[in-house]
């Protein structure tokens, strides 16, 4: 059995407010092997982008502080390590793309610059001219046409689905085994949001790239991925293979979930079920499990206990859930 | 895209006065690239007012004026200046006849005996009390022509005061009125605000104003010495300092309402108003005009702050009031004569300026605070 | 490029024109007769209009206003009211050089000290060095330049007094020489007349770099792996310092404002020294002079910026 590539153990992240302490991420756990891609799926504020940045460990402190957990990556502890060694892992072990595409990028400098960057940083004793090279190459590997010539080219020069694509070769230039990209079509238009999750796909089959694809779309994942975490108010609550997430889900909210999703083979006039309520305040104690005020099939063990990951017996499906479907 | 286009705030009331170009107003806020266009100013929109406290919840809900108000009420650095201005006002104001019925019989040994509604006077020189230390007769000591420095200085604050009033009733009625029809209508007026802005910025800090005043000065004088209360003692240049300054900053305001008013003019409210009939005249008075209070009383407040200074400065360098008159300017250059024997004499205008000028910047800051709330970083 | 440069042209031919003109009508319309002042006791007819006519004063305003324009391309200032035969520019070219080097040195040390300082705060925003950097910044800034150089005076006073040293309150030495004695004229002007615009620097690159670590590709740098230095001093950096290019004409406005009340306060015989003595003594031609000179040279100034401005940030195109 292959080596876990990430192990992620009971990492917590907190936020240290004004208002309080806000429990972003609360003990969560989970693993991944080399060349798989792992979808984490929840609304806005349920921790996935706080998983994503704690795991690079960009979370910005203070507020935040990752307060307790491991987090391996190749057998390495990443929360033990320097600054320094930190800086030297980022960028080359592993990488991150980010949502907003348009920001991302500095806008002063041209972009075949900001990808020679990093594969100077990383690759000692290259030369300008090889990075330069490399970075070209990058850009044909991500489909931007007339590679050369647009390398010279400014951020402000390019569309947003590109300026994305950019930043995939950025994060791939060095080939990392593991690949963050959080949310990185949201703030695209559909069309280009399909060719960019093709690209990541492509390219992560190729080099065997690992991949950890955050968003709040399920419609996304579906295409990708190979396992999914589904993420409530810092806790995962769901953890399975693709197919049995969308064929039999078994967490409350992962049904609630696909439920709102509109089909294209859905019967006509058949109403969008979204799912009443609100999500909790994490900055307040929860107490039970955190689902629980919108829970359809809430009981009263729900709000006292806080239910953990349990293999529901399908395979490698897990949920935390007292009363799973 | 001249540079003034990107950041107007910069080149705000601060250029035409010596060094602090802008008050201490959060650089940041300045940094901000707007097109004349002050942001975040909330307007007078029913009902829509972001609320940034967690206060709780209030069964009477609040003019967005009342919660900006009440906000200014909170921030301490403010409140300490607002009290401070009304002390200074107070001690212009009231200062003098209350100090010219304290103290006895003084046998002067030029004039005989003279009451302290003499002595106590700014004008008054009692030449053998030159350069005095602090007493109890002369509380804060004396000049070098024998003249109460108390008195003196409250009469500076007095004019310091007055031309501040003066210039910014200038700068509000001129800014707003041309701002407002530049804004609203565009077109040639736009155009002539914004040839003859570039011209008064071409004047770098106070040149304009001391050319004019340097140029007009003595004429003046004698010009205005006629008008009661101000005329007199060699205050008659009040009038041309205050339009001198007036003249320098009023393209400023003029451009920040100008923005306000495009921005304004957009809105939905005043889409409804016109849709509804209304004349052009009735929506810039009943509409435009209101909303662009917020921005014109966190402008002049700042703006009073540098004409302060710069009144201070054109009397630093003889261009202001004159002697016998007295303003703080003037009292600073006097009293740099005598740095050597008596510093106070020097030190005591100076510290009051700094703080008179501190205590509109501060407030002017809270206003701005106050009108568009943000969090800190 | 060259359109842009073009237009700007234009725009500050207009500018120059609307200045000198003004300039002019002031001068015009001021009171007192410059020629009649001159003869004194000396006054007789016949001189008096020779003279006139010599000055020029008799034609109308229009062909005065464009002989001033004229002579001002040609560099010409006319002769000085007050000393006669002197010309203007040569009464200027006195000046100049001394005003120059305390503008110079003031203007190095606001960007060397103040840019800096304004990093560093950046860098520990919110920790005691922050605070007590911006508190100190508040001060100097807030300050005029006249209060914080009297106050600088009276303490010189006080350490002559008190150490009997003879550290000079008032004078500058010789122009761009820099022996001891010189150094011990010109040290106090020039930290005071920096003091407030090292101030503005420094608050107004703090604020910019804070806004510019805030951004989404400082975190991107930093996911690249990019050591700090990196991140900061060149992802970082780069965008923070362009706004301050925004601002140069503003630090030239103030500087040349500034330098006025410097020169009076330290006596120190610059070109804004000569234009107040001027004023005192209706030598209309010096301070047209002055005034032209300095606007021109402002608004040229400001120029050059924006031109350097758009050089900087890729973003902007000239149009």
């Amino acid at each position: 059995m292959a080596e876990n590539l990430l192990e992620v153990n009971n990492l917590k992240t907190y936020f240290f407010t004004r208002s309080g302490v806000v429990k972003a991420v609360d003990d969560i756990s989970f693993v991944m092997k080399p060349g798989e891609t792992l979808g984490v799926v929840g609304e806005s504020g349920c921790g996935k982008s706080v998983t994503a940045l704690s795991v690079m460990r960009l979370v910005t402190t203070p507020p935040g502080k990752i307060v307790g957990g491991e987090i391996v990556l190749s057998g390495e502890n990443i929360l033990e390590k320097s600054k320094d060694e930190l800086t030297d892992i980022r960028g080359s072990k592993m990488s991150m793309i980010f949502q907003d595409p348009m920001s991302s990028l500095n806008p002063v400098f041209n972009i075949g610059f900001q990808i020679a960057e990093t594969v100077k940083r990383h690759r000692k004793g290259i030369s300008n001219d090889q990075a330069w090279k490399r970075a070209v190459e990058m850009l044909d590997l991500v489909r931007i046409s007339d590679a050369k010539r647009r390398a010279k080219n400014f951020p402000h020069e390019f569309s947003g689905g590109m300026r994305q694509r950019v930043m995939i070769a950025i994060a791939l230039a060095c080939n990392p085994q593991l690949l963050i990209a959080d949310e990185p079509t949201t703030a695209l238009d559909v069309t280009i949001q399909a060719q960019v999750l093709e690209l990541i796909n492509g390219l992560s089959k190729e080099f065997g790239t690992a991949v950890m694809l955050i968003t709040h779309d399920l419609g996304v994942v579906a295409g990708t991925c190979k396992y999914v975490n589904v993420m409530y108010a810092g806790h995962i609550v769901e953890s399975a293979p693709v197919k049995q997430i969308f064929e039999s889900p078994a967490h409350p909210y992962t049904v609630g979930l696909l439920a709102s999703i509109p089909r294209l083979d859905g019967n006509r006039g058949e109403k969008l079920t979204p799912i009443s309520g609100q999500p909790p305040d994490l900055g307040k104690e929860i107490i039970g499990c955190p689902y629980a005020p919108r829970c359809p099939r809430v009981q009263a063990r729900c709000r006292e206990e806080r239910p953990t990951l349990q293999s529901t017996g399908h395979g490698d499906q897990v949920v935390a859930c007292f009363y799973p479907y | 895209m001249d540079t003034k286009d990107k950041n107007p705030e910069l080149s705000s009331p601060g250029v035409m006065f010596p060094d602090s170009s802008i008050t201490p107003l959060e650089v940041d806020e300045l940094m901000r690239p707007i097109d004349g266009v002050m942001r975040g100013i909330p307007l007078a929109e029913p009902g829509v007012e972001p609320d940034i406290e967690k206060a709780p919840l209030r069964k009477k809900s609040q003019t967005p004026l009342q919660e900006s108000l009440r906000r200014l009420g909170r921030d301490k650095r403010a409140m300490a200046s607002v009290g401070l201005i009304i002390f200074f006002i107070l001690l212009a104001i009231v200062g003098p006849p209350i100090y010219q019925h304290i103290g006895g019989l003084y046998q002067s040994p030029i004039n005989g005996p003279v009451g302290p509604s003499v002595y106590h006077s700014p004008f008054h020189q009692e030449l053998t009390n030159q350069d005095l230390s602090f007493s109890s007769m002369y509380w804060l000591g004396t000049d070098d022509l024998g003249r109460d420095l108390l008195a003196r200085l409250m009469q500076g604050i007095l004019i310091s005061l007055t031309v501040a009033l003066l210039v910014e009733i200038v700068d509000v009625g001129l800014g707003v009125l041309v701002g407002v029809l530049a804004g609203y209508y565009g077109g040639w007026i736009d155009q002539v605000l914004a040839r003859v802005t570039d011209i008064i910025f071409a004047f770098p800090g106070l040149l304009f104003a001391i050319m004019l005043t340097g140029i007009f000065g003595t004429e003046a004088d004698v010009v205005f010495a006629p008008i009661p209360l101000i005329g007199a003692n060699g205050d008659a240049r009040l009038i041309l300092v205050s339009l001198a300054l007036a003249l320098t900053v009023w393209p400023l305001m003029a451009r920040f309402v100008r923005g306000q008013t495009l921005s304004l003019k957009e809105q939905q409210f005043v889409e409804a108003a016109r849709t509804s009939g209304s004349s052009n005249a009735k929506i810039i008075f009943r509409h435009i005009v209101p909303n662009v209070f917020s921005i014109v009383i966190v402008a002049s407040t700042l703006n009073i702050s540098n004409t302060i200074i710069g009144e201070a400065g054109l009397s630093l360098l003889g261009l202001g009031v004159q002697t016998p008159g007295s303003s703080i300017g003037l009292m600073i250059a006097q009293g740099e004569n005598n740095i050597t024997g008596f510093p106070w004499e020097v030190l005591l205008p100076t510290i009051v300026l700094t703080i008179i000028v501190l205590s509109f910047s501060f407030l002017g800051d809270g206003l701005n605070d106050a009108f568009n709330p943000r969090s800190k970083d | 490029m060259v359109q842009f440069l073009i237009k700007r042209f234009i725009g500050l031919i207009f500018v120059v024109v609307g200045v000198t003109f003004i300039t002019f009508i002031l001068g015009y319309f001021a009171p007192g007769d410059p020629i009649r002042d001159l003869l004194g006791t000396h006054y007789n007819l016949q001189t008096y209009l020779a003279l006139k006519h010599a000055y020029g004063l008799d034609l109308p305003w229009y062909t005065q206003y464009l002989r001033f324009l004229g002579n001002l391309f040609r560099f010409q200032f006319g002769y000085s009211f007050q000393y006669q035969n002197r010309s203007v520019a040569s009464i200027l070219a006195e000046g100049v050089p001394v005003s120059a080097e305390l503008a110079f040195w003031a203007l190095i040390i606001q960007v060397g000290v103040g840019v800096p300082l304004g990093i560093v705060s950046a860098l520990r925003a919110n920790t005691w060095i922050d605070t007590v950097n911006m508190g100190v910044m508040l001060v100097f800034f807030a300050l005029p330049v006249f209060v914080l150089a009297v106050f600088v005076q009276v303490f010189i006073v006080w350490i002559d007094q008190h150490t009997g040293a003879s550290w000079p309150v008032s004078q500058w030495g010789n122009a761009w020489q820099y022996t001891p004695t010189d150094i011990s004229y010109k040290l106090a002007p020039i930290l005071v007349f920096a003091a407030g615009g090292a101030a503005f620097f420094a608050r107004l690159t703090r604020a910019s770099m804070l806004e510019v670590l805030r951004q989404d590709y400082v975190r991107t740098a930093r996911a690249k792996g990019l050591t700090e230095r990196a991140v900061i001093y060149r992802h970082a950096l780069r965008n923070g310092l362009i706004p301050l290019l925004t601002v140069v004409g503003l630090a030239l406005g103030t500087l040349v404002t500034g330098a006025f009340f410097i020169e009076n306060v330290f006596n120190i015989p610059g070109i804004g020294y000569e234009t107040i003595i001027s004023i005192g003594t209706r030598d209309y031609p010096v301070i047209q002079a002055t005034v032209v000179l300095l606007a021109v040279g402002v608004v040229v100034g400001n120029l050059l910026a924006d031109i350097f401005y758009s050089l900087a940030d890729p973003r902007i195109k000239i149009q």
